[in-house]
């Protein structure tokens, strides 16, 4: 079964753009990377996903149960249970302030009608929550930990995460990233959206591209580092051959460095007869096929 | 019933400081009865005769001569206006505070649907203006005891039912602004609390302005009317309209946040 499942997901915000015809499955036991820069729909995607804001068109389900097309008021309530199944992490972590950090925790677990205190204590033992202070008193990082013992307190079996390592120090990342593994391991899917890239690279089996609203590009970690993109760096000529396939050319002090989407065979054939003092052709980092998607309308094969 | 519990944990305290304010000044103002001794009937007879002014504000009905007069003119004023005031600041801040301050995604990511959500929280409204009164009763009540002078029973019991149902119709009114705005209407739900009243004052001034006395839930709950013992069957119209209205704005309000757009 498929843990998220969007069909043609489309959310218009009256004459502007949300997301546009999304088609995305994730597998339940996968880590899902959900890429994109600011404004490209990310959040806008969970939304539609987690109920808070209305699909325009298409289909979302999690955990199989179709999201927000639900009919009378006795199937909205079956429908909801299924959030004692998922935990979710905001971006922006915010709580009461007045109420104390062992309080919101106990809260969140008592709306779920489930008594997490074992769970939760081992949770802020490892991330180091201090449960007496204030809401009002915890910076950024603080309260993001607050928020990952609230969405993981209850044991669920997909967790959806919206850039959840900003404001944590490394350490505190690092911790955080072995708590998912660890569940993980235990058969949770985790959906996980970020434009940090490295540890998307890191930890994520699957990535979705995401760009102006659309999904560009859905594969493997391993696939998308193993396309025909190569960054090339050459040393030696005064000029290189305008060709297709060439982008994202930077003149250095002795050469040129540029990106090549091709084979390897044609780039060479190119370069024969050129006074080529040194070359370097190389696979990409996910970075670099990340920027190349943003820089380029057409899409890497 | 957590999400009751907490919301009615977390406005505990504004409800008693209101209430100890709101109960505490018609008590301060009871004991004062005493104190200002013939003065009052000097005003009684002064403010009877001044027409259109003295029937605004009940006084060619009863005599602020006695306690009970003063308490159906003076007072009840002070109690109908503050709960009103409460009323109005707690529904406004029910839901808008969750989006306002960007809570709502913690709350929306549990099992409990928006409906349950809305139904929840317009509970503690209910309980909150409930012990909100509870307390304002009691502060008076001593207030009459300690002067040995208690009021009609029938007559007071009837006030501070229609006292509590004006608070909560306000209160609801507010909460449906609530549910339709993204930050707390504070200023708008004391501009409703307010202009109920101002419009309470100028039916009864006005002869023109007679017909929206139906409106404003101020009409029904006036003391110096229920305490004269005015036209039952017009006070009863005047609880239905506001219990209708009550139960419009509550369905609207349902309506409304469960197809809010949370962002």
């Amino acid at each position: 079964m498929n843990a998220i499942e969007m069909k043609e997901l489309t959310k218009r915000y009256g004459k502007n753009r949300g997301i546009q015809n999304i088609t995305l499955a994730v597998k339940e036991g996968d880590i899902f990377g959900y890429l994109g820069p600011n404004g490209a729909g990310k959040s806008t995607s969970i939304r539609c996903l987690l109920e808070m804001i209305s699909i325009s068109s298409g289909e979302a389900c999690l955990l199989g149960q179709r999201m927000g097309t639900a009919g009378g008021n006795g199937e909205k309530r079956i429908l909801r249970k299924v959030f004692n199944r998922v935990g979710y992490m905001p971006s922006e972590a915010y709580f009461y302030p007045a109420m104390r950090v062992g309080e919101v925790i106990k809260y969140s677990a008592r709306l779920r009608g489930l008594d997490c205190d074992k769970e939760a204590g081992r949770l802020c033992a490892i991330l180091e929550v201090d449960r007496n202070k204030r809401i009002r008193e915890l910076s950024l990082g603080n309260r993001k930990k607050v928020s990952i013992v609230c969405a993981l307190q209850h044991r669920p079996e997909l967790v959806i995460l919206d850039e959840p390592t900003s404001g944590l120090d490394p350490l505190m990342q690092e911790a955080f990233f072995d708590l998912l593994m660890e569940r993980n391991r235990d058969g949770m899917t985790c959906f996980l959206s970020s434009h940090v890239l490295s540890e998307v690279k890191r930890y994520c089996r699957h990535v979705g591209i995401l760009r102006d609203g659309e999904l560009v590009k859905v594969d493997t970690v391993e696939n998308l580092t193993r396309t025909k993109l190569r960054k090339v760096r050459i040393s030696g000529p005064a000029f290189i051959p305008q060709m297709e396939g060439i982008s994202e050319v930077t003149a250095l002090g002795d050469g040129f460095s540029f990106s090549w989407h091709g084979e390897v065979a044609a780039l060479l054939e190119a370069l024969r007869g050129m006074e080529v003092k040194d070359l370097l052709i190389s696979e990409p980092a996910l970075e670099e096929v990340f920027m190349h998607f943003y820089s380029n309308e057409t899409s890497v094969g | 019933m957590v999400l009751f519990w907490q919301e009615c944990r977390m406005n505990f305290r504004t409800m008693l400081v209101w209430a100890f304010c709101v109960g505490g000044l018609c008590l301060g103002c009871l004991l004062l009865f005493d104190s200002l001794g013939d003065s009052v009937g000097e005003m009684s007879e002064m403010f009877s005769d001044m027409g259109a002014f003295s029937e605004a504000l009940g006084m060619d009905r009863v005599s602020i001569g006695t306690l009970e007069g003063y308490y159906a003119v003076e007072i009840s004023m002070l109690l109908s206006l503050g709960g009103a005031l409460y009323g109005a600041m707690l529904g406004a801040g029910l839901i808008a505070k969750e989006e306002e301050g960007k809570t709502y995604e913690f709350l929306n990511v549990h099992s409990l649907g928006r409906s349950k959500i809305l139904c929840e929280k317009y509970g503690a409204l209910v309980v909150m203006l409930a012990v909100f009164h509870g307390i304002c009763i009691c502060l008076i009540l001593a207030g009459f005891a300690w002067m040995g002078d208690m009021p009609d029973g029938v007559s007071f019991v009837r006030y501070h039912g229609a006292a509590f149902l004006m608070c909560l119709e306000i209160g609801t009114l507010c909460f449906l602004l609530s549910a339709l705005c993204r930050k707390r209407p504070v200023g708008a739900s004391v501009g409703v609390a307010v202009l109920f009243y101002m419009m309470e004052l100028m039916c009864r001034v006005v002869p023109a302005l007679k017909k929206i006395k139906y409106v404003t839930p101020f009409y029904y709950c006036n003391a110096a009317d229920i305490f004269a013992g005015a036209d039952e069957s017009a006070w009863l119209c005047g609880m239905g309209i506001g219990a209708a209205i009550l139960c419009a704005a509550f369905l609207a309000a349902l309506v409304v946040y469960e197809k809010k757009e949370l962002m």
